[in-house]
């Protein structure tokens, strides 16, 4: 059985490979692989963020009694991530590749500095503190990002 | 639960920003440094000219950096936020940018009491610095070897800075100390514990990230801190005890530990899923394997007579090392951390997605692009230098001006765009 931590940081590794797999697209100017990708790697993000909002970070507050801790600063930075997403998803459908590059910079950078913040602290705490109904939680969170 | 209770505190964009922009003073003093002097620093390791230049990188360009960095990486990697950020990092940057510049001056006219002063700023930097790394850190269990490296590197800072601030008493007639030998003692541990250690350490995490590599093998990242540690730790005792053959084999363990790493990074680059490569991965790259090129030489030199009896090497291996790899990798790194900090700081005032700039219109991308050009010119004449000190210290010392200058103009186009956009928001935020 996987730790929440090796769980969600694995998805995490997921969605790096989808956000690449656009840029290759982007670079042989192959705008409709693109906006494909785009949709897989957005759907998967939105993914991520549903189930630890309304799964992981729950259970976490509820363990721990606190709400505006670690868990308050992840959906801030959730929402940050949301609205880059929604911007590069512009520059994706206006097929500009300069301004696409520069929001997806930005959302790669955010998103790997949020990431690194989850696997370094929040997962393992989580991992400590919900340990007792850790094989329920992480099947899940499976169930939950595999759509 | 000091790590959960500090988790948002961020620290103010002035503390990193301050070390940051003060780096590429110290690499164009450096250059001027050569102008003005002309061969003196590529004649020996031990000239003046040559000490002094050394410290102008190391205990300048990047102890700035690598500190800065720290303040804020801490609280990212490991949710140890250091308590007044602000103060602690204006006192930290006074002293170690005063230590610097006196301890250059010190090599410079060999004046007893400049030793004194530059060392007594590094050991109230340093102490500050570490104390309040060390108090951040305390209870942050080692959950990954990122942690374990910083912690390593970071103890690696005060060895590093304790025998360099004896050494310095030992100068201006003090103490009386083996000065030669506690030389290369503080080099192993600056060089191999503190510098490498650190660059390692957030290797781990800024490789696959930046530039979505596979991760590093779990035997490197989780024994290269150790194994460092311990070959270290046994060079330094038989450094002073002997024989002269554990010594090579401890030396040859912590060069050849290092150099494995070095070949690590560069094939994950060359598995990089990003369609291109940017400025932060040339600079990457071209850090590995200038830094591969030194071990390489490091290694030759002192397995073959032939090589180590010529007295260019050791100055070969100091070019390649601090030019083409340390200056080359804060370089890149530079030109990731200062755009993201701004485009951050500048959310976090409320700015939102819509009124920031994204990161590629922070610094311009084709200057970032050009002045890491220019600073390879400048490593491949430094390198050409070594050869022919006579002609090319000189051109050498003029293109590290120009590409640290321009490295400086970049950075302050960042804070430039930082404070357009920090007054709009403001202006909008208090209209409305």
């Amino acid at each position: 059985m996987d730790t929440i931590r090796e769980l969600l940081g694995d998805h995490h590794r997921q969605c790096d490979e989808l956000f690449a797999a656009i840029e290759q697209a982007i670079e042989a100017g192959a705008w409709d692989r693109a906006a494909g990708g785009f949709a897989r790697f957005e759907k998967a993000m939105q993914q991520h963020f549903d189930v630890e909002e309304s799964i992981l970070f729950p259970a976490f507050e509820a363990r721990t009694g606190m709400t505006m801790g670690p868990t308050a600063v992840m959906r801030s930075e959730h929402a940050q991530i949301r609205e880059l997403l929604e911007a590069a998803a512009e520059a994706i459908a206006a097929h500009d590749a300069d301004e696409y590059s520069g929001y997806a910079e930005t959302l790669h950078i955010m998103t790997q500095q949020h990431n690194m913040k989850e696997e370094n602290v929040l997962y393992p705490m989580c991992d400590q503190h919900l340990a007792a109904q850790s094989s329920a939680l992480v099947m899940q969170l499976r169930d939950g990002i595999a759509g | 639960m000091q790590a959960l209770l500090s988790y948002d505190q961020s620290p103010p964009i002035e503390a990193p920003f301050r070390f940051f922009l003060t780096a590429p003073v110290f690499g164009i003093l450096a250059g001027v440094l050569l102008v003005w002097t002309g061969p003196g620093a590529f004649l020996s390791r031990w000239t003046p000219e040559a000490l002094a230049l050394t410290h102008l990188i190391t205990a300048g360009f990047m102890l700035q950096v690598m500190l800065g960095a720290l303040i804020q990486v801490l609280p990212v990697v490991a949710g140890a936020n250091m308590a007044r950020p602000q103060l602690i990092s204006r006192f930290v940057h006074g002293a170690i940018t005063l230590g610097a510049g006196l301890l250059a001056s010190a090599f410079l006219t060999f004046r007893p009491w400049l030793f004194i002063v530059s060392s007594l700023c590094f050991i109230v930097g340093g102490l500050l610095f570490l104390g309040a790394a060390a108090w951040a850190m305390r209870g942050v269990p080692a959950t990954g070897p990122t942690i374990t490296g910083l912690k390593t590197s970071v103890s690696g800072l005060g060895v590093t800075v304790a025998l360099g601030a004896a050494m310095a008493f030992g100068m201006a007639g003090w103490f009386d100390l083996p000065l030669m030998q506690l030389a290369d003692i503080h080099l192993g541990w600056g060089v191999v514990i503190w510098a490498i250690g650190l660059l390692a350490a957030v290797a781990y995490i800024v490789v696959p990230m930046f530039q979505i590599t596979p991760a590093y093998p779990a035997w490197l990242a989780n024994w290269f801190a150790r194994f460092s540690l311990a070959a270290t730790g046994v060079w330094t005792v038989v450094a002073i005890t002997g024989p002269d053959a554990a010594y090579l084999i401890a030396a040859l363990a912590m060069v050849g530990a290092a150099a494995v790493f070095f070949g690590v990074t560069l094939s994950l680059q060359r598995r990089s899923k990003r369609s291109r490569f940017d400025t932060n991965q040339y600079c990457w790259c071209g850090a590995m394997a200038s830094m591969l090129a030194a071990a390489a030489i490091w290694a030759t030199a002192n397995t073959l007579p032939a090589v180590g009896e010529w007295p260019g090497w050791p100055t070969l291996c100091g070019v390649l090392l601090l030019f083409g790899g340390f200056v080359s990798v804060i370089t890149g790194m530079l030109y990731k951390i200062v755009p993201f900090l701004v485009w951050l700081h500048l959310q976090n005032l409320g700015g939102g997605v819509r009124m920031t700039p994204n990161m590629k219109k922070i610094i311009d991308e084709t200057s970032m692009h050009r002045q890491m050009l220019s600073h390879f010119v400048a490593v491949i004449l430094l390198l050409v230098a070594v050869f022919r000190p006579e002609e090319m210290a000189a051109p050498a010392g003029v293109a590290v001006v120009v590409s640290q200058a321009w490295l400086a103009w970049n950075l302050w186009c960042g804070v430039s765009v930082f404070r357009n956009y920090r007054n709009r928001i403001l202006e909008k935020l208090a209209v409305s």
